[in-house]
């Protein structure tokens, strides 16, 4: 007996797909399989009915089958469910074809609105039928035992009516909730009201204090919001004045169109009311480069997550396409060694079309099973994407089996079943009748038509896993790279929150003053803490305050626009306790930022580099936010770099301004003294001090919220979530892929080998050399792996443009990593058709000559 | 065989898995064979609940699995009793004995 499990235990491998965990269950039901048979044909019983038996007495095989394919399926619709949800159906909002965002565009930069620009756009734009703004702001909740920092927005009384919300309780904001001098209005979120309102009815015209002022709550949210109300617990209504000044900018704008042929026309009235406000804030404003514009409201909810879920679903697709060609060529195989049964069904009288159609059907069933699983798997997945996934997938809550989804498991199913069924099925079928009959009894038999086939199948697994482990190793690459950046500063032991004092209660900047004093003394008195500093902004990615500024020494001229860079408000201890170096200059005393006139900023290297690249950049003055009547600010020292836009953002230069820890908040904070991280220096883990620092603020002000408490490290770890999340997916599909190939290659040359052994061993009788068999069969291989990875560098050197945003320290065709994931293939394939080219010089030939 | 093999009693399965590895590490295989050999075919164990039998008690961490070549050099996967695995088959095994003999006091009209 030749090994008849070869084949079997071949399609026990080609089971492998997602996990390791499902292919060593399928090796070890097989050897059951064969143990039993083994076990049964020693009783007496005939080798066919033996392994009839044995699978009869296991059970549910075909089951086990269908619950590996289905998971591939399963993967698929998940994350087809998510790239729909985000990107394909239109926002849930009323019309939202018609929905827009206006901003100001000043490439590469996107700005918000200020004041000013709503309130003049407001009074004159005609191409709208409504326009709102929006920001977001953090309150503090507090129901008289414990404050609570909650999420929330300014919005404007048209916000709701614009997008078509409608509260479920309660009224919308009017006109005159707007109006400045009217008493505060609030429409709070379903969960709000469910969990801080007890869910009352009565609860419209109560008052609740937010930041420490009593707001009227006018109405509740329905339970189902949209992206931009996701996470959001209270509305506020904006009440603006008109400003004396363009700047700050910070408010979001919706629009929406009259009709949606308005659009040109819409654009080019923003443009218009653009140049005609210019002149009337040049003052405080000399961007003439700027313009308003706008872009559909999809476009700025999905944002840059379109670049990620495409390729995650790409990769996706590939690993199907793969699985399917491993499933097909499983079955032409399975269909050859089913000769005998098809061609007996075709000498009974059944025709070529009906053989197809039994093959066909079989082959859906096995689809069919494989689809049931995956609904049940894409139920799963869902759940687990809705979990964790609410950090990378912006309207993941939107997500569900919908009536597209439904349609793509359709077609998935349909598609899974020609693939894999239809193109062994009309190969078996075509074979002649009774020449398939005569030569059953022989083994070299295999036709070349199958050989081809199944090569190509192989070849093309080949040439889809080669760009999906370039794309993986290129991220990798880029993640480690980026683990790789220097923050500017040792991260260890530094622990940060953040605190901002209600506006309501601390008017008087004194009052401001002596608590932040009191906060810093108290801090520094605690066991375990060695320094405590106050900032505006915090490393790697927690700035908010970009800002323009004029060069004394380089104005900005007519056409161009103002540099920016991140403005970080610090007190003086900032710079030891961070331990960033004095390059140049001195660093801040006591002094700097008290008087009117003794404006003083540091810059850092980087700063000093791009702007003032031959000399020094200490002494050099500048006016902030290109406010020309202001007073000369000067730069005092020079210090080492800090990542504050994200790690993988290069060095633009930071401005640091004095925010002083006592005494009167200098004119340049007054917007930010009553927002600040505290970030505090330990002497043992940071995290342990936490609840002690919490206490203090408790003690200072049992109204306060101490929050976004973290580590440095932490924040460190959680700006690379996303891209991690990125690589391993990828990575893990691209494995997969890797190891489906590799399966394949081995499954073409075993079967090469087993049809060729008679050949083989001849040579081998008549004096071959084992080297020439190895080579031979290793040349067969590897001959089509060469093709495939050839086609496959191809279309990875195509593909890897588009996601060149994503990477970081590395080329999209960086030339090594190309020439590693070819060496890796080859290597691998290498490896898999050595086994099969060493049983073939192992083969006995006079054993197998006589048994022939 | 004289009579069919009977039934296994609902929750026996388990204890009969464990009780038979506390003699060494076997592969699901024998363990069916063992089972078989020691009530002489009187009782049966379906192979496909046998084998949900092992990977449920592999999730419970009270059996472990690993590779290893079997008696006729294939790879193989054997089963370990774990200590949690041998507090468990205490436990069950009292249990057992208590619960047949209620029932045999019953039976024998005492």
């Amino acid at each position: 007996m030749r090994e008849p499990h070869h084949e079997r235990r071949l399609f026990w491998y080609l089971g492998r797909r997602r996990r390791t965990v499902e292919a060593e269950i399928d090796e070890e039901l097989a050897l059951h399989l064969e143990m039993r048979a083994r076990e049964l044909i020693e009783r007496g019983l005939p080798p066919e009915q033996a392994r009839r038996e044995a699978r009869r007495q296991f059970g549910d095989l075909e089951g086990t089958r269908r619950y590996c394919r289905g998971l591939g399926i399963g993967a698929t619709t998940v994350a087809f469910a998510a790239i729909h949800a985000t990107l394909l159906r239109p926002l849930p909002y009323a019309a939202p074809e018609r929905l827009v965002r206006i901003y100001t565009d000043a490439p590469p930069n996107r700005f918000p609105f200020s004041v000013a620009d709503y309130l003049a756009l407001q009074a004159q734009q005609t191409r709208f039928e409504r326009i709102a703004g929006y920001t977001g702001r953090a309150m503090s909740f507090s129901d008289g035992v414990v404050a609570e920092r909650l999420r929330g927005r300014v919005v404007t009384a048209t916000y709701f009516s614009l997008l078509g919300i409608r509260p479920m309780l309660g009224r919308d904001f009017t006109e005159s909730d707007g109006r400045p001098g009217t008493g505060p209005a609030v429409i709070v979120s379903h969960g709000f009201w469910q969990q801080r309102l007890s869910a009352r009815a009565d609860v419209i015209g109560e008052s609740i204090r937010l930041d420490g002022t009593p707001h009227t709550v006018v109405g509740v949210l329905p339970p189902r919001v949209g992206p931009l109300e996701q996470g959001q617990e209270l509305f506020v209504a904006a009440q603006w004045t008109p400003p004396r000044r363009k700047g700050p900018f910070f408010i979001t704008v919706l629009g929406r169109l009259r009709s949606l042929d308005d659009r040109a026309a819409a654009a080019e009235e923003l443009r218009l009311l653009n140049r005609r406000l210019f002149p009337v804030w040049q003052a405080s404003y000399q961007d003439e480069k700027a313009s308003w514009a706008m872009m559909d409201l999809k476009a700025h909810v999905v944002g840059d997550v379109e670049t990620m879920s495409g390729l995650a679903l790409a990769s996706v697709a590939l690993v199907w396409l793969i699985a399917c060609a491993n499933a097909s060529n499983l079955l032409v195989a399975r269909a050859t060694s089913r000769r005998r049964e098809l061609a007996v069904r075709a000498v009974l009288g059944a025709s070529r079309a009906r053989v197809t159609r039994f093959l066909l059907a079989e082959s859906s069933l096995l689809a069919f099973g494989a689809a049931l699983v995956g609904i049940v798997l894409a139920f799963a997945g869902i759940g687990v994407l809705r979990r964790i996934g609410s950090a990378y997938v912006p309207r993941v809550e939107e997500l569900g089996l919908d009536g597209a989804v439904w349609w793509c498991l359709c077609g998935l199913t349909a598609a899974s079943t020609l693939l894999f069924g239809l193109v062994p099925s009309l190969q078996a079928s075509g074979a002649p009748v009774d020449g398939t009959l005569r030569s059953l009894g022989r083994s070299s038999t295999a036709s070349l038509a199958v050989r081809r086939l199944r090569r190509a199948l192989v070849a093309t697994q080949f040439a889809i896993a080669t760009p999906l482990l370039v794309v993986a190793s290129l991220l990798l690459a880029s993640l480690s790279a980026l683990g790789q950046v220097s923050l500017g500063f040792d991260t260890r032991n530094l622990l940060t929150a953040s605190i901002e004092l209600p506006r309501s209660q601390y008017a008087e900047p004194g009052r401001v003053a002596v608590f932040w004093d009191e906060m810093q003394r108290r801090l520094e008195a605690l066991p375990g803490v060695t320094g405590v500093a106050f900032a505006d902004g915090r490393p790697p990615e927690g700035v908010d305050n970009f800002n323009n500024f004029e060069l004394e020494a380089f104005p900005t001229s007519a056409g161009h626009s103002q540099p920016v860079t991140p403005w970080v408000s610090v007190t003086p201890e900032y710079f030891g306790l961070l331990g960033l170096r004095l390059v140049e200059g001195r660093l801040f005393d006591g002094h700097d930022g008290r008087g009117p006139n003794l404006e003083s900023v540091i810059v850092d290297r980087a700063w000093a580099r791009r702007f003032f690249p031959g000399g020094s950049a200490v002494g050099k003055r500048l006016h902030e936010g290109g406010c020309s009547t202001c007073p000369w600010v000067t730069v005092i020292g020079v210090v080492s770099e800090v990542k504050y836009a994200g790690l993988d953002k290069p060095d633009q230069g930071t401005v640091y301004t004095p925010m002083l820890a006592r005494g009167v908040p200098s004119p340049l904070e007054e917007a930010t003294s009553r927002f600040r991280y505290v970030v505090v220096r330990t002497s043992a883990e940071p995290l342990s001090l936490a609840p002690s620092i919490r206490q203090i603020v408790r003690d200072l002000d049992p109204t306060l919220p101490l929050s976004s408490v973290a580590t440095l490290d932490d924040l460190v770890a959680r700006s690379l979530q996303s891209p991690r999340l990125l690589s391993m997916l990828v990575g893990g599909f691209a494995a997969v892929a890797l190891v489906l190939s590799i399966v394949g290659i081995y499954g073409v040359m075993a079967y090469y080998v087993q049809q060729h052994s008679k050949d083989i061993s001849i040579r081998m009788a008549l004096g071959g050399r084992a080297g020439d068999v190895l080579r031979l069969v290793l040349g067969q291989g590897m001959r089509v792996v060469a093709y495939g990875v050839a086609v496959g560098l191809l279309a990875a050197l195509f593909l890897a443009r588009f996601m060149a945003s994503l990477l970081f320290g590395i080329g999209a065709h960086d030339g090594p990593t190309f020439l590693a994931v070819a060496l890796v293939l080859l290597g691998a394939a290498a490896a898999a058709c050595f086994l099969p080219a060493r049983r073939a010089i192992g083969l006995a030939p006079a054993v197998l000559l006589r048994s022939e | 065989m004289a009579l069919p093999a009977l039934p296994l009693v609902q929750g026996t399965l388990d204890l009969l898995v464990l009780r038979t590895l506390a003699s060494g590490p076997r592969h699901g295989y024998g363990i069916a064979s063992v089972v078989r050999d020691l009530t002489a075919g009187d009782l049966s164990i379906e192979d496909a609940a046998l084998y949900q039998a092992l990977h449920r008690l592999d999730r419970q961490g009270l059996v472990e699995a690993e590779w290893r070549p079997s008696e006729n050099n294939r790879r193989a996967r054997y089963y370990t009793l774990t200590p949690a695995g041998r507090r468990r088959l205490k436990e069950e095994t009292a249990a057992w004995r208590r619960y047949s003999r209620a029932v045999e006091a019953v039976l024998e009209g005492r």
